[in-house]
């Protein structure tokens, strides 16, 4: 089992698709502690957790495992919810690019199940409008 | 007709609906002891600080309001700190009457916080003077408003109890269907035990 083939299956189409905005959005990943408290820059947070591996299916594949994906957008509370959907959108057409990959004969044949949100929320104390969605996949690492 | 053949008819019709009504109550007893199931490995998975949290899990009908904690300063749950469990008995029967091929329950927690500790929102939290009863999985300065950011590992601090995003990742990561799998096994098997016969 390679967790780190999966974690970047889907981390790294991600990181690729907000620098490729501009201007470029940070993206924090597990184990990174997010943008200093009470900060008002925008940012991106992807936690990747991993639930059952080597599930006995009927494939008879045993490099295989499931889990679930949260992806939390952070931007500017007070000014509509536009500029956060607009980057849930480029997570979301990520997510879908992943899920039109054809398998290959190697490397992760990565698949999400469907996409739950996007949900908003804003508290008091925290300067930020945050989006989410999550959503489950089940990830086979070939070869 | 004649007088057996209706006899004949009658007498099937008494066993086909004796057997609707064991396969009702099959199903129910099912769907009653994978809820079980279920509630307890979400009382393990979660947060438990004071035990209101993980004594909250309900299966309600559509429509349902979960009632509050059952206890504090007790962990539900199979885990190593829980000291009392989910049962039969918290999930009544009378909840699992008339059901029809759309019927769904859903597993809710009534705790007014709830959101909060599923790691689903935000939220301020207050460090408590006393000590968890679950083990914290971390434990020293509260980096953001989410229930688990707490980094550090120090002896003191704010206090996070379970893993980032627990809830998503049992519901999503395959624990949850084959908790609901084990579940319906047991009590298909629970109820041809209670007859004496059948779905064995």
């Amino acid at each position: 089992m390679d967790y780190q083939a999966i974690r970047a299956a889907v981390e790294q189409p991600l990181l690729n698709a907000f620098n490729a905005l501009s201007p470029a959005v940070p993206v924090f990943f597990d184990n990174i502690t997010a943008a200093p408290k009470n900060t008002t820059t925008e940012y991106v947070r992807v936690n990747l957790t991993f639930g059952i591996t080597n599930e006995p299916t009927l494939t008879g594949s045993v490099d295989y495992a499931r889990g679930a994906l949260v992806v939390q957008v952070f931007t500017e509370k007070g000014q509509g919810p536009a500029r956060n959907q607009t980057l849930l959108n480029t997570a979301v057409n990520v997510l879908e690019t992943l899920n039109a990959t054809a398998k290959t004969g190697s490397g992760v044949f990565f698949r999400v199940s469907e996409i739950k949100g996007p949900v908003f929320a804003a508290n008091e104390t925290s300067p930020h409008f945050i989006g989410r969605i999550d959503t489950g996949y089940k990830a086979t690492v070939l070869s | 007709m004649a007088p057996r053949r209706r006899r004949r008819s009658k007498d099937f019709l008494d066993i086909a609906n004796s057997l609707r009504r064991d396969v009702d109550e099959s199903v129910v007893t099912a769907l009653r002891q994978a809820a079980v199931q279920i509630m307890n490995e979400l009382a393990d998975a979660g947060p438990g600080y004071s035990g209101e949290f993980s004594s909250a899990w309900y299966a309600v009908p559509p429509g349902g309001s979960p009632g509050s904690n059952r206890s504090t300063g007790r962990v539900y749950g199979y885990g190593d700190e829980s000291d009392v469990k989910y049962d039969l008995r918290n999930v009544p029967k009378s909840k699992f009457k008339k059901l029809k091929k759309s019927t769904y329950y859903e597993i809710v927690n009534g705790m007014d916080y709830a959101p909060q500790a599923l790691d689903l929102e935000p939220g301020e939290f207050v460090q408590p003077e006393d000590d968890p009863l679950k083990d914290p999985v971390n434990r020293g300065e509260r980096t953001g408003d989410f229930r688990y950011e707490v980094v550090g590992n120090e002896p003191e601090g704010a206090v996070s109890t379970a893993k980032a995003n627990w809830y998503n990742t049992y519901s999503s990561g395959g624990a949850l269907s084959k908790s609901f799998e084990q579940g319906v096994k047991l009590g298909f098997r629970q109820a041809a035990k209670s007859r004496g016969g059948g779905f064995r």
